[in-house]
Parts: structure tokens; sequence; C-alpha cells
């Protein structure tokens, strides 16, 4: 997005620039020759936003939730100069990897704070795999981290719970339907190219999510919750699909 | 055709498909416009005016929902078709019309003065009539390719890959743009009557 403001904007700030946005979302000629509502607000956005709705369902139910994406031989790799880091913001937040540590709330047998030594310690998975932004480019780059469902199950999650929340130290909030949570490469991501995430990556844990598009993968994770809650996220409340499979 | 009667040209579910097909192509093509402009595969963006949605996420709500339109109605145009025999004779470009080709070719680049004979339709417009839902087709494939490239990673495969599925699928729309425009031009030169007809599915025989 290029409508980037001051550092240290509130996300409040940031959305309503948004909302405004949207608020100008252009209905075309075509809209206009059918006689519909031509306000921003009027029947034509909230009859594609049910609809969008209903495409999110139809996912949920035809998606095959256990398909593995394709994971890549070392020579098909993007290589680490290509990349690429797309934030919401221009600056990456102030984060301390030494101090950093995971908050788990909501539904769990076992909420608290974990370091990344103990999400290290864990099974550890590495792969290859695609990442498809929703603007249409993709890499190849190589992921490293802990399956968030082995996670889940340490930190002791109600597997019947219908949602996982993440917050992020951007204030950058996203959340996934459990099965997606749970599926085996979904990583709670601390290296990339078989070293430790840079900052503008996500740094010290970010998710790695290849079954869904490009801003379901949040950076900088200081949050989840276990619930059974849709609470959205920063993208998809201002548009964007919520189940954003592949 | 003798002066004064009119001549019924196309069932109902043609002209319906054909309209519920044009509203699909404008919104498939100029949200899918926005949706280029928001990482571009070439070296240009494409202008404003052209596009709807607003924004990505506007273009990609429009995107989705015209998908659906677009395969359905194509569908049922297909099954149409195939049911019904229809436009087998007149439309269907078969092994038959091949030596038709170069003698329409000639007359169109006006080499040859005679319009070479002809059914409903020629084999030119038999060529581009049934070649048409191959583009439809292909824009499908390579669509549920970009949409869904993990459900349907060997289908991406077949176009090369997540990538050039995306260029393909361009491609496909390419040919949707040169056939409406071939295709405004024939109606225009066909005249009012002609065009009526897709509407109200009769020709009158004025002409």
């Amino acid at each position: 997005m290029t409508e980037e403001t001051e550092h240290g904007d509130t996300r409040e700030g940031k959305a309503g620039g948004r909302l405004t946005r949207r608020n100008i979302l252009k209905l075309s000629p075509l809209v206009l020759l059918a006689g519909c509502d031509m306000t921003p607000e009027g029947p034509a956005e909230s009859f594609l936003r049910s609809f969008q709705k209903f495409n999110d369902w139809f996912q949920s139910k035809v998606f095959d939730k256990s398909r593995l994406s394709t994971e890549y031989s070392q020579a098909e790799l993007t290589p680490e100069e290509g990349f690429r880091v797309n934030s919401k913001d221009e600056d990456d937040p102030d984060i301390d990897s030494a101090t950093w540590t995971l908050a788990v709330e909501g539904l769990v047998a076992h909420p608290g704070t974990y370091t990344l030594a103990s999400i290290a310690s864990l099974p550890k998975r590495v792969m290859n795999t695609r990442h498809c932004c929703v603007e249409g480019w993709s890499m190849i780059p190589r992921w490293g981290g802990t399956p968030l469902g082995e996670f889940l199950r340490m930190a002791g999650a109600d597997p019947r719970a219908k949602y996982l929340s993440v917050e992020c130290e951007d204030d950058y909030t996203t959340s996934y339907d459990m099965p997606s949570a749970l599926h085996p490469q979904t990583l709670l991501c601390y290296e990339a190219y078989d070293k430790p995430l840079t900052l503008p990556h996500g740094a010290p844990v970010r998710i790695v999510i290849p079954t869904k598009l490009g801003y379901k993968n949040a950076k900088w994770v200081t949050k989840l919750i276990v619930t059974n809650e849709n609470t959205g996220g920063y993208w998809e409340d201002q548009g964007y699909d919520w189940f954003a499979g592949i | 055709m003798k002066a004064g009667k009119r001549e019924f040209q196309h069932p109902l579910l043609i002209r319906l498909t054909h309209w519920v097909n044009f509203i699909a192509l404008a919104i498939m093509i100029t949200s899918g416009l926005r949706i280029y402009n928001a990482s571009p595969i070439w070296n240009f963006s494409m202008p404003g005016f052209l596009t709807l949605g607003g924004w990505l996420a506007g273009a990609r709500m429009w995107h989705f929902f015209g998908m659906w339109l677009f395969a359905v109605n194509g569908a049922a145009w297909f099954l149409y078709n195939v049911l019904s025999r229809h436009g087998r004779q007149t439309t269907l470009f078969r092994w038959k019309d091949v030596s038709g080709v170069k003698p329409m070719i000639l007359y169109y680049l006006r080499v040859r003065r005679e319009h070479p004979p002809a059914g409903k339709y020629n084999p030119l417009q038999k060529l581009a009539y049934t070649s048409i839902p191959f583009a439809g087709l292909g824009s499908v494939l390579t669509g549920m390719s970009l949409y869904w490239p993990v459900q349907f990673g060997p289908l991406a495969s077949l176009f090369g890959g997540y990538d050039t599925a995306r260029i393909w699928h361009f491609i496909f729309t390419a040919g949707f743009t040169f056939f409406f425009m071939g295709h405004i031009l024939m109606v225009i030169i066909a005249g009012w009557s002609n065009f009526v007809s897709i509407i109200t599915g009769w020709k009158s025989a004025a002409d």
C-alpha cells in the first residue's frame, strides 16, 4: 500500500485511512446502467461483501484441509536477495528478540508466556514453499520453524475450538480456522534460509502458512488466542477475504 | 428469405447466456485489470477508467463474484449446445469448413470480389465462434490455478506453474478482447436488424 503515514501512527489512524479508501470504492458504469445505488456503502458493496462471505464458506467446505503445499527443491528456491519484504508499515517495530515471549490465551490448558527456546525445543520443520501474495507476485523461500499444531498441543489448546487469533508487535492481527492452524505446514517460523529470521521478515517469530495468501503470514507475533469467536484481522476487516485459502 | 418475413435466429437460452456473458466478462476483465495493477507483470499499468473495484480488495470481490456468473453461465451455454445440438450445422467449425477459410480471408482482404458460398455463418465466423469457448475454458482453468494454487497444484503445472499460469490468464483475456473488437465490427456491418435478433430472437427481413 502506498498510503503510508508517519512512523508511530496508531493502528486506528491507519485503519481510518484505509476505510476512506474503501469508502471511495469505485463502482463501474455497468452498475450505473443496471440502475444500482451508487453510494459507496450502497447495495453493490453490501452484496459483494455477502458474496465474499459465501466464497469463504464455500472454500471452507470444499477445501481439502490436509492437502500439502508443494515443497520445492533447493534449486527452485527464490535466491535470498529476492526474498521480498511486504508489511503494512514502512518501519519495522521495535522488538527485542532476547526478551520476546509469546503469550497464549483463551481456550488452552496452559495459558501463559512462552520463550523462543521453548518453541524451538519442539520438533522443527524446514520447507521450501511458495508464498503467494494477494497482489499477484510469489516467491519460494526456505522456511524453518515449529509446526503451530505441535506448539498448540503443548500449550493444551482445545482442539474443538473454532479459531485461532494472532496479534503482532506492529498491531497487525489476523485469524485462522482451527484446521488451517493445525495444518502440518503452518509454522511458528523463526528461520529463513537456514538463518535466524531477520527483523524485516518478522523476527523473532512469524507465522508461515503456505496454504493461505501472504497476508495470513503474520510477522512479529506476540500473542495467540484460542477462541470460538472469529476476530477477523487487519486486512480482512478492510475487505480482503478472511479464509484466503489457496 | 422473402421480403416482409421475419426469421428466427437465436433461441431464448442463447440470447440469455449471451448477455449474461457480456456482463460477466465486463466484470471479469475490468476487475482483473485492477488486480493486475497491484503487481504488474509487464512494465505498464492499466489506466484507472478501465478498472473496477477501486482497490485490490474491491476488485477481488468483483472478480470472485463474476467468476461464478461466468462459469455457471458458460456451463449452461455448453450443456444447451450439446443437448440440443444447437449450432451444430450453423456455428460449429468442422473439418469440412477448413477449405472455406482461405477464400473467406481473400474476400475480407478484398482480393476476392464475390462472397464465397456460406450458410448462416461463414467458415471464419465459425472458427471464431468455436474457438471462443476454449478461451473461456482456458480462463477458468488458469483462474483456478491462480485462485487455489495449492488445491489445484497439478492444474497450475499444466500451465507451466503459478507465474506462467498468470501470463496464460492474460493471453486468454486478450483473446476475448480481440474477439470482442472483431465481433463489434461485424455487428455494426451486419446492421440493426441483426443486432435486434440477439435481444428478441427475430431478425426482420427488411435488410
